[in-house]
């Protein structure tokens, strides 16, 4: 397919792409370099490609917050057990509606599906978690999000590509279905969950907005509530903290909230090289064939 | 086959207690589900209920279904009398269209730039690059793009006065009329690459041989594009385009959340922002409880609109 001619098409193609790259990644570096350099320079404007003048001071005060380990610990604790209650108790449910022979399954089915295109909104929702006594606690995080009908979609989508012999052969060894869920169907799936468990660790990694509104406790606060209020309210210090008159001269709110944005954001660089392979796979599946 | 069907149809079934008692351990597993989409999906649904009945600063869901006063459609007539109703209800369907007609369409067209690149490793670079906004927040990105813009140490401002689009420094964050305009690029930047993946992979499973022969044929670049890979991606763009018309009129809150300020309000208020302002810290429940379902209906309307126009235009509905 590679033609010798010189193509005008393909030069023009590769330099837009190019250039949208540079778009999409400059920001990432904007901040970086900004994050390195003093406060009060750094108001003077110009830091474009290198730190004009180079100071780790925004990062001091950013990491003697005690907010941001706080944040931390509540970010990482509801996405690693958000992650994974969410994909055991959605591919379970979806394997139990993967049966041909389960009773009721297609009135299941259609319960399932109207939630999809109806709902009641945000304050009845509210108001409903409040009456579950789940508004100021930890678990607001993990149980409404635990189960998604979208995924419970794609699995069974994949479930069902699984020969019917397996099961089959299973229950004749004298597995119960419990068993064979576990053992048998989940070690099966394991590209789908996967990309469905990557999909829903970005979603509780990055949402503030459920914490913003179910929750008031500041020892509930994940990182991006922080970084929110940073952000917002440009509320960079914690009240606690003692910032030497010398480091002050150093950082400015600007600089130290882009310190606070390349911490949260370090995290996502160092695991995403190797979740790529993962972006793919459960697509394939789930959404083409389903 | 036919035996067996023979077979089973003479022995008499087993009564339906009997068989949800073999089954149990399933019944179990569904009913699960079924359990929590009653409580988080199905509740909420019917406390729609509230919107029709004083029960405003009321916590107790159960006690406003059942005891507050109905007030029949008040509730709606205090928003559309709202000093702010038509800004809000301007913004809501104007930046949704707009996101529409935009950042529907983008990604599939970036996806055909992407596998029309030659290079394996260039084509593995771009999408590295540009998928990777994706995975950070709106809060974070949002973050970014406010240092980015900012007067005194942005880089955004330089570079439109160097162009020649402005004369003198602007503040655009505070600036109203800028506010649908940032919405469209943001979400382009940060999303165009992870929304063309899908299309991509669809891309991808075409068959080559289809584009060898065309090309045997005399077909070109553009015809090959358009006569092989949009009709046979087309399956894939319609899936996505009934998600995101279901979806129509729900705002991305996280997005326009970070770039919205007192400034910019006239723009950017949009129903869902609304909601959260009156119904969460206000806690005008009954009230905002009808605007989010006011919310559904124009949805709805131009969900209908939409497919009327489209029937009477293209000979085809939206569904």
């Amino acid at each position: 397919m590679v033609t010798k001619r010189f193509d005008w098409f393909i030069v023009l193609n590769y330099t837009f792409l190019a250039l949208f790259c540079v778009i999409t990644i400059y920001p990432i570096y904007f901040v970086l370099i900004g994050s390195f350099n003093e406060g009060s320079d750094y108001m003077r404007g110009g830091v474009f490609l290198f730190p004009r003048e180079f100071s780790l001071a925004n990062y001091g005060v950013v990491l003697q917050d005690e907010r941001l380990y706080v944040g931390l610990k509540v970010s990482i604790l509801r996405t690693v057990i958000g992650t994974l209650t969410s994909i055991l108790f959605t591919a379970m449910v979806s394997y139990a509606m993967s049966r041909k022979n389960l009773i009721w399954r297609s009135p299941y089915y259609w319960l399932h599906l109207i939630t999809l295109f109806f709902g009641g909104g945000l304050i009845p929702y509210f108001l409903v978690l409040k009456n579950l006594a789940l508004i100021n606690s930890f678990w607001v995080y993990i149980i409404p999000s635990m189960f998604s009908v979208f995924n419970m979609i794609i699995f069974n989508s994949f479930f069902r590509e699984i020969p019917e012999e397996l099961h089959e052969s299973a229950t004749v060894d004298g597995a119960n279905e419990f068993r064979i869920f576990l053992s048998m169907f989940i070690p099966l799936s394991v590209p789908v969950l996967a990309t469905v468990g990557l999909w829903n660790a970005v979603y509780h990694w990055n949402s503030f907005f459920d914490a913003m509104i179910f929750t008031t406790k500041r020892d509930l606060m994940p990182l991006q509530l922080l970084l929110m209020k940073m952000i917002r309210e440009a509320d960079v210090i914690s009240n606690s903290q003692y910032i030497p008159p010398q480091v002050q001269r150093k950082i400015s709110v600007q600089t130290i909230r882009m310190a606070a944005i390349m911490v949260s954001t370090v995290p996502i660089l160092c695991v995403y090289p190797f979740l790529q392979r993962y972006f793919v796979t459960g697509f394939m599946v789930g959404s083409l064939k389903g | 086959m036919q035996q067996e069907t023979a077979l089973t149809k003479l022995r008499p079934q087993p009564s339906l207690p009997r068989r949800l008692w073999k089954q149990w351990q399933i019944q179990f597993m569904a009913l699960c589900g079924i359990v929590f989409i009653l409580i988080f999906n199905y509740l909420p649904m019917f406390g729609i209920v509230i919107a029709f009945k004083k029960a405003d600063y009321s916590v107790n869901l159960m006690k406003s279904v059942v005891e507050a006063p109905w007030v029949g459609f008040s509730y709606f007539k205090e928003f559309i009398n709202d000093y702010q109703f038509r800004d809000i209800l301007f913004n809501t369907i104007g930046l949704n269209l707009l996101q529409l007609l935009i950042n529907f369409p983008a990604p599939i067209i970036f996806a055909i730039l992407i596998s029309e690149i030659v290079h394996k490793r260039y084509k593995k670079f771009v999408q590295s690059i540009t998928y990777f906004p994706h995975f950070i927040s709106w809060i974070v990105f949002g973050g970014i793009v406010i240092n980015m813009l900012s007067v005194e140490s942005g880089v955004v401002v330089p570079i439109l006065m160097k162009l020649g689009f402005i004369d003198e420094p602007v503040a655009i964050l505070g600036e109203a009329t800028a506010f649908w305009g940032l919405i469209i690029i943001t979400s382009i930047i940060k999303g165009l690459g992870w929304g063309s993946i899908i299309y991509l992979a669809a891309i991808t499973s075409i068959d080559p041989t289809l584009y060898e022969a065309a090309t045997i044929d005399g077909a070109g670049r553009f015809r090959r594009i358009w006569h092989i890979t949009l009709p046979s991606i087309s399956g894939t763009i319609i899936v996505f385009f009934l998600l995101s018309v279901s979806n129509l009129l729900n705002s991305s809150f996280d997005h326009i959340w970070v770039f919205q300020n007192p400034l910019n309000l006239e723009r950017s208020e949009v129903i869902d922002t609304f909601v959260y302002k009156m119904g969460i810290t206000q806690m005008r429940y009954s009230y905002t409880t009808a605007v989010g379902l006011f919310k559904s209906l124009v949805a709805l309307v131009l969900l209908v609109a939409g497919h009327l126009l489209s029937k009477r235009i293209a000979g085809r509905g939206i569904f």
